[in-house]
């Protein structure tokens, strides 16, 4: 079933990272997506590196300017559950309960939920696609119904499958990306992600002997407030159709600033700086919101099956906009 | 359609029992039977010590894994095995061309095939399989043979099979058949309506998705086989197999006491069961052969997706003049009836004098249908309900009055039109209106429907096509001197609570304890005939024979105890475990007491299942009510509310009849919102949603937790002896289309394709916005 590897649990990070260098090594983290993908053999694995005896990239701390620190390997239930992140960046919080199912969410960590690999069912199957090296992107005529409608640069029209993913880049948030001899890096979660168009045989920056440490979120700035919101084929247990996250400044009725992410929209979670643009130091009336409703949707190139994307993105926007006002 | 070919009972023999001697007429009074008891096997299932095939282990025993072919279409050339033979673990590896695997399958209708075919029909054809250690290893060796195909053209578009140039599934072409039924005369029909609607129906092609997966182990003890299977009939497995290995059937032996569902794609033996078998002989152990939830997406079954018109006229009045009606459906790569019953809510449901239907099967390039819950009936009411809808709405009047106004008291779609034992269609949709609160319900939408969230009410009425059970069906009742009881029926338990019903007759009639009741089920080497549990026959057909088992036994308790007493037989009755003389009451007996009994050991009754009465049809009959919530901005629907109003005749066991009901509605939740197969048209035309997260099954949030169950329990002495009728699928037809109509009230929106899901309906809203 599963094909042969091996299979290493570091007790200290330099010695996972010296793992990491071998070929086709990956990270083990919950294992949810990982598994699944040996299950189906979707790409070569010689070596399981686990993380889960690094308790250092475990758990929620307060950072000193007032953000948040997130061990890698802290659970998605973790992160739903938090005070901090319930209490400062409820739309990351939202995000994370709208993950999959409970149990995913007990067992599946927020580093292995912004690596994870795409769930196009063409990927996923018997179809040897462009993106598994193949010579023919399946969805681009055929059955793209739960496909993107940005960002496909008609090579591969995968959406990007992280709830957390877009609040927290709405979120301004950024990963601590460790690499070998100890080397470190930060990478904008906003720039975490990789287009086809740019790379179409890897989903993130990450370099095979890299890992994702922690992510950081900045304190938020006053009167900011945070979404999100996913619109899915069934209730429970099901990625994104259309999901908005949104993080919006708002001071005397008009909005300061904005930062608006998709997801189900595009391989990447996917900023509408449309959006963003449009609302820009406006109060958000009727007509701002339907403004909004627009912008959200231009420049996307909708495949065959996929075209109900466009009035649905409209109807959350307007939906999630209306919504921020109803608080105020 | 011939109205008594009955799909679960096609292609297999059955026995005449004889007629038991007097029956009984239904019970007045009960004291066990009707209450809300939990299972007789509740612990074993939910602790984990219920075995099911798919737990046993025998001693020695090795791993089957079978190779499919991954093309719609293909003819295979050859078969290199050699890189599975070098494997270490792997015991055998049979293919087409090995002698002991050459062996016909035969499917429907004269269409027969090899076990191995080398011209593959649809994806997932088995190929060839192995044996081996453990089933990692059977799974690897299966992915290294090497095959190498000649891909054929191929066609899973149904509305397509039958065009000139589309490739031909077999030499005689694409058409299965078609299938026509008329009374009356339509036209003058049409000519009589105050109203005439037509509209297109298309619902899609959903899979079994049963919690145990498809398998069995078998195991050879010299010349004589020991099937293990999940299966809903031991005897159809034991037929199946002992033709296809041409084994005399007293050498077959297949046992099923636990099973883990099956809803129709369980009736018969799989391949699976005589490639199991087959390893089995070659490997001189046991194997245990389950496949892999991919596999069963593909190869053993479905509900047939459909292409329905349905015109309809009607009075002013309400009365309803006509129906015609068109299906196209496949059954894919063999015969399986693509069609069948798809028509019969048209046919027999409401009062209508003139009634046309056609219905075309077809072949195409993909796994094979087998009948699922209520084969055919959630399709046509799909058409039929939402089209009731739409006459009452141009009619202007409620949707329950319009389907009150046309209640049958025949059988209208059989030959000579025979009553119906009983009907409780009218108080279903009476009763379950009143319960459900439908008029006021409707009112409030209507005055309150202008957000963006927009709640709507639908409901459906439902007849089911059988439900009424019959012979054969044998039951032997041991009574022994301390008062405990076994209990032998061939019938399978699948999940319905089939045991816990049948021990509960028994306790009503010997007054014995459940607990003290042990059953033996579901063997062909130890239990008696019967036939697959499907159809929601099972409790009308096995519970009166039980019944007569026990009162045979309670007869010869009489006599015993006559005897002892000194009395006459007739002066005697039972209460609860003892048997009193009736005109002298202090005169009394215990069973355990009777000195004949303690000295025999044990008391034999045979109980058989009468006939069912001539000229009369018995059918179970329902209607739901649901209550939805749409959000305009993004067409996601909410049921709020569900409720279920079956007249099945006798409540046996009320929790086991609501735990049908309410599952009845989640799986047609299911068909109406979330499931579909989805095949790669015009590219690979392979399946691409065949596993358990792409292909939806509703989950419990998509199920709404404000469900109610309200039984219409009518009296049905001519029925049976306890007046029970079949439950398990009349519960899950009306409910898609109740949902429908729901949503149309909600919205305005028809929705006239399953499923009802977010891309249909936000392209419909936006559709309708734009029109203003
Ligand atoms: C049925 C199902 C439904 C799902 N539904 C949703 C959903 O609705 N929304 C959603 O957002 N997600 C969904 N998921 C995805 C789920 O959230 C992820 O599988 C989970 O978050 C991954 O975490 P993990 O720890 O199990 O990762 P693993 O499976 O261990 O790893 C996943 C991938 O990330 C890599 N990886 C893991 N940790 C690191 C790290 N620290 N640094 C670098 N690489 C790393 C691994 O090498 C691997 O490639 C679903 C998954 C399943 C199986
Ligand atoms: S969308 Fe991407 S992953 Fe899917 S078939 Fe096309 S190339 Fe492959």
């Amino acid at each position: 079933m599963l094909p042969h590897f091996s299979y290493i649990r570091p007790e200290t990070g330099s010695e996972a990272m010296s793992q990491l260098s071998d070929p086709e090594s990956f990270v083990l983290a919950g294992g949810t997506d990982l598994l699944g993908c040996l299950r189906e053999r979707i790409f070569p694995v010689r070596k399981l590196v686990s993380i889960n005896g690094l308790a250092q990239f475990h758990g929620i701390t307060e950072t000193e300017d007032g953000g948040v620190r997130i061990g890698a390997l802290t659970t998605i239930t973790e992160v739903e559950t938090h005070p901090l992140i319930q209490n400062r960046f409820p739309g990351l919080a939202r995000g994370a309960s709208e993950v999959a199912s409970p149990q995913l969410r007990n067992q599946g960590t927020i580093g292995g939920n912004l690596c994870q690999k795409p769930r196009c069912w063409y990927y996923r199957g018997e179809f040897d696609c462009l993106r598994k090296g193949g010579s023919q992107c399946f969805a681009a005529e055929g059955q793209n119904q739960f496909h993107c409608i940005f960002g496909g640069d008609g090579i591969c029209f995968i959406v990007h499958p992280s709830d957390t993913a877009p609040p927290l880049i709405a979120l301004n948030a950024s990963a601590v990306i460790a690499g070998p001899k100890g080397k470190k890096r930060q990478v904008p979660l906003e720039k975490f992600h990789v287009l086809p168009a740019d790379d179409l045989h890897k989903e993130t920056v990450l370099n095979p002997d890299e890992m994702v440490t922690e992510i950081l979120i900045p304190p938020p700035p006053p009167r900011t407030r945070s979404t999100y919101r996913k619109v899915r084929a069934r209730r429970a247990w099901d990625f994104s159709l259309a999901g908005v996250a949104l993080a919006v400044h708002i001071e005397d009725n008009k909005v300061v600033n904005s930062r608006v992410v998709l997801s189900g929209a595009a391989p990447v979670p996917w900023r509408s700086k449309a959006v963003e643009d449009v609302i820009q130091d406006r109060e958000l009336n009727s007509k701002t919101i339907a403004d909004a409703a627009q912008a959200v949707v231009e420049g996307a190139e909708p495949l065959e099956h996929n075209q109900y994307k466009l009035p649905l993105f409209q109807g959350v926007m307007e939906e999630e906009l209306l919504a921020l006002t109803n608080q105020a | 359609m011939k109205n008594d070919s009955v799909y679960y009972l096609k292609d297999i023999t059955a026995p005449e029992t004889p007629e038991p001697g007097e029956n009984p007429s239904p019970w007045t009074n009960t004291t066990i039977i009707g209450k809300r008891l939990p299972r007789v096997d509740a612990y074993e299932r939910t602790s984990g010590s219920a075995l099911y095939p798919s737990d046993l282990l025998l001693p020695n025993m090795v791993y089957g894994a079978v190779l499919r072919c991954p093309h719609p279409h293909a003819r295979v050339k050859r078969v290199n095995t050699r890189p599975a033979e070098g494997i270490k673990g792997v015991l055998t590896i049979i293919t087409g061309t090995t002698p002991e695997a050459d062996v016909w399958w035969r499917n429907e209708d004269g269409y027969r095939s090899k076990l191995f075919d080398p011209h593959c029909h649809y994806e997932g054809e088995a190929v060839a399989a192995v044996a081996a250690l453990d089933p990692y290893t059977a799974q690897d060796a299966v992915k290294v043979i090497q095959v190498e195909y000649e891909v054929l053209p191929y066609i899973i578009d149904e509305e397509r099979a039958l065009d000139s140039d589309a490739p031909r599934v077999h030499p005689k072409g694409n058409l299965v058949d078609t299938e026509s039924y008329e009374r009356g005369d339509v036209d003058q029909g049409f000519a009589q309506a105050d109203v005439v609607r037509e509209r297109p129906f298309h619902t899609r092609c959903e899979i079994h998705t049963p919690m145990e997966l498809h398998g069995c182990v078998a195991e050879w003890k010299g010349d004589t086989l020991t099937l293990h299977e999940s299966t809903q009939g031991v005897y159809a497995v034991q037929a199946k197999v002992a033709e296809a290995l041409r084994l005399p059937l007293s050498r077959v032996r297949v046992s099923g006491r636990y099973m883990g569902g099956g809803f129709g794609s369980k009736l018969k033996a799989g391949k699976y069961t005589v490639i199991s078998a087959i390893l089995a002989r070659k490997t001189a152990r046991p194997v245990k052969l389950v496949l892999t939830r991919e596999e069963t997406y593909l190869a053993v079954g479905n509900r047939p997706s459909s292409h329905m018109t349905l015109k309809a006229g009607v009075k002013k009045d309400g009365t309803l003049t006509a129906l015609q009606f068109t299906c196209t459906g496949t059954g894919g790569a063999y015969p399986a009836g693509g069609v069948a019953l798809v028509d019969w809510l048209i046919r027999d449901l409401y009062t209508c004098p003139s009634v046309k239907t056609e219905c075309r099967d077809v072949f195409i390039n993909a796994g094979p249908a087998r009948p699922f819950r209520a084969p055919g009936h959630p399709q046509g009411s799909w058409a039929l309900e939402q089209m009731m809808d739409e006459l009452a709405e141009a009619l202007h009047m409620d949707p329950v009055d319009l389907r009150l106004k046309n209640i049958p008291t025949v059988s209208q779609g059989r030959t000579g039109q025979p009553a119906y034992t009983s009907t409780g269609l009218k108080e279903c949709i009476e009763s379950g209106a009143q319960s459900f609160g439908w008029k006021a319900a409707r009112q409030r939408n209507k005055s309150s429907n202008t957000g963006t969230l927009r709640r709507g009410v639908g409901m459906g009425g439902c007849v089911w096509f059988v439900g009424g059970g019959g012979p054969p069906s044998t039951i032997i009742v041991k009574l022994f001197k301390d008062g405990s009881v076994n209990l032998n029926m061939g019938a399978s338990d699948i999940g319905t609570g089939t045991k816990t019903i049948m021990a509960m007759v028994v306790a009503e009639e010997l007054g014995v304890k459940l607990k003290n009741i042990q059953i033996e089920n579901a063997d062909t080497g130890t239990t008696q005939y019967a036939t697959p549990s499907g159809g929601s026959k099972t409790v009308p057909t096995e519970s009166p024979a039980v019944r007569n088992a026990a009162i045979h036994i309670k007869q010869k308790l009489m006599e015993m105890a006559a005897e002892e007493l000194d009395c006459d037989f007739e002066d005697l009755e039972f209460e609860g475990d003892e048997i009193i003389v009736s005109s002298r009451k202090e005169q009394r007996i215990k069973i355990t007491d009777i000195p004949k009994l303690k000295k025999q050991g044990v008391i034999v009754g045979v109980g058989y299942r009468g006939p069912n009465p001539e000229n009369k049809s018995v059918n179970p009959f329902g209607a739901q009510f649901c209550e939805v919530e749409v959000n305009t901005r993004t067409g996601e629907v909410r049921i709020l509310r569900f409720l279920g109003a079956h007249d099945s005749g006798r409540v046996m066991n009320r929790l086991t009849y609501d735990n049908q009901v309410f599952g009845g509605i989640t799986m047609g939740i299911g068909f109406a919102l979330t499931e579909f197969r989805v095949l790669d048209t015009g590219q690979t035309g392979k399946m691409v949603n065949r596993n358990w997260h792409d292909y939806k099954l509703p989950t419990a949030l998509d199920v709404p937790a404000d469900m109610k169950s309200l039984p219409i329990e009518l009296d049905d002495p001519e029925a049976n002896n306890t007046g029970a009728k079949g439950l398990g699928e009349p519960v899950t037809i009306p409910t898609a289309a109740a949902i429908a109509n729901a949503i149309y009230d909600a919205t305005g929106i028809r929705i006239t394709e399953t499923p009802a899901f977010v891309p249909h309906l936000i392209t419909r809203l936006n559709d309708l916005a734009k029109e203003g």
